[in-house]
């Protein structure tokens, strides 16, 4: 039986979120979550490499001789790569600056190459999409989700975009959130909590 | 020499690339669960990712950079030279010895996918991605020293993993914090343990 195309939007965001439940794309994930803005740039930069490079793979899914599809497919991702490295270098340069090596380095997170090979070499095109959209939201929503814990937490306050959105008075903030071993810890702790609510444990 | 010394320190120890700096995760979650699996990693990670740098270090010198077009075809350039090493390595390791390619099984192939040495490869060549106190623009020697340092660091540390991993594995712990939440929670003190190397030799 198929998936309808809603349900390929949004199991991209539960059940199969490529961080928690795949875990998959973690070290880009674990490496810009410390500011809630940087979580913003590199949420919209991945999930725009995967929709677009989810539309071509699955264009030329017919064209391309099995035994040459994953360079192939390399080759896709890392032009658009090479788009988003460029654009945001041009219009975003604070952004670019402080992603640093991650922005070339999403031609090598697992979710979109995963995703081309498992689903856009198989599928049609809307269908591509909406995987493409749903994943894209799942990661982006749950970079947002540890982005904000630890800078609230570790900071007191969150600053995006030269406007402080949300500040602590009178909180000792632990710096450990902020630094390295704390987006271990986060993550840990959030995905052993959600493996609970599910009510899954292996 | 003394400099030689400090860029291996800094890639080995101080800006260890699994725990400090976080690149060439997914492997490292992936395959660090039991002890023999993560050594036939780290083998092939060591020797892929020494070949690869040397390689791209070699296009973005002689071939990139003097035509003008390193800014926005490094990516491309880089990960295929790694797709197609990575590849020619397999076909190598088949024939010279299929033993140690059954060994090697799945690892191979998925080295394609680790940024570790994408990012390895792109660090050699392509200055100020991560602020070491040491200037970039690495000569070949340097490059390959930075390389050794970074593949060094990774295999340490994925092979302490796992041994810490299999004793985890038997420890009690809540049921859905079993896996990887717990493997997490490792992986962060010891990276804690890690930043205390921080600033070893002023670096």
């Amino acid at each position: 039986m198929k998936r309808s195309v809603w349900r390929d939007f949004t199991i991209g965001i539960i059940e199969e979120n490529p961080l928690f439940s795949l875990v998959i794309g973690l070290c880009a994930a674990l490496a810009v979550s410390s500011k809630v803005e940087n979580a913003i740039f590199m949420g919209v930069a991945a999930s725009f490499v995967l929709v677009s490079s989810n539309i071509l793979i699955s264009v030329i899914r017919k064209i391309v001789p099995s035994q040459i599809r994953i360079p192939v497919f390399i080759v896709v991702i890392a032009s658009f790569v090479t788009i988003v490295d460029l654009s945001m270098k041009a219009f975003f340069p604070a952004g670019y600056e402080a992603l640093g090596v991650w922005v070339p380095l999403i031609v090598v997170n697992c979710i979109i190459l995963g995703r081309a090979e498992a689903f856009a070499s198989k599928n049609g095109i809307i269908r591509s999409i909406a995987d493409g959209l749903g994943k894209g939201f799942g990661y982006t929503l749950a970079l947002l989700i540890i982005a904000v814990i630890r800078e609230l937490g570790g900071t007191g306050q969150i600053v995006a975009f030269e406007n402080t959105i949300v500040s602590l008075k009178g909180f000792q903030p632990p710096q450990i959130l902020q630094s390295f071993p704390g987006a271990f810890f986060t993550f840990g702790i959030l995905m052993g909590l959600l493996r609970k609510i599910q009510g899954k444990g292996e | 020499m003394e400099r030689l010394f400090l860029i291996f320190l800094a890639a080995f120890l101080i800006n260890n690339i699994l725990l400090i700096r976080f690149i060439g995760l997914c492997p490292f979650f992936g395959v660090s669960s039991r002890f023999e699996t993560s050594i036939g990693m780290s083998m092939a990670v060591i020797f892929v990712m020494t070949l690869s740098s040397m390689v791209c270090w070699g296009v973005w010198n002689f071939l990139l950079n003097p035509l003008g077009v390193g800014d926005f075809l490094y990516i491309p350039a880089f990960i295929l030279v790694i797709a197609s090493l990575v590849q020619f390595v397999e076909m190598v390791i088949r024939k010279v010895s299929p033993a140690l390619f059954k060994a090697m099984g799945i690892y191979l192939p998925l080295i394609t996918t680790n940024c570790a040495v994408l990012a390895a490869a792109t660090e050699s060549v392509k200055p100020g991605f991560w602020k070491l106190s040491l200037e970039y623009n690495y000569s070949l020697g340097e490059a390959l020293v930075y390389t050794i340092g970074i593949a060094l660091g990774f295999s340490m540390v994925i092979i302490m993993f796992a041994a810490m991993r299999e004793r985890i594995e038997i420890a009690p712990i809540p049921r859905s914090f079993k896996g990887f939440p717990i493997a997490f929670i490792a992986a962060g003190l010891s990276s804690l343990a890690f930043l205390g190397f921080k600033g070893l030799f002023g670096i």
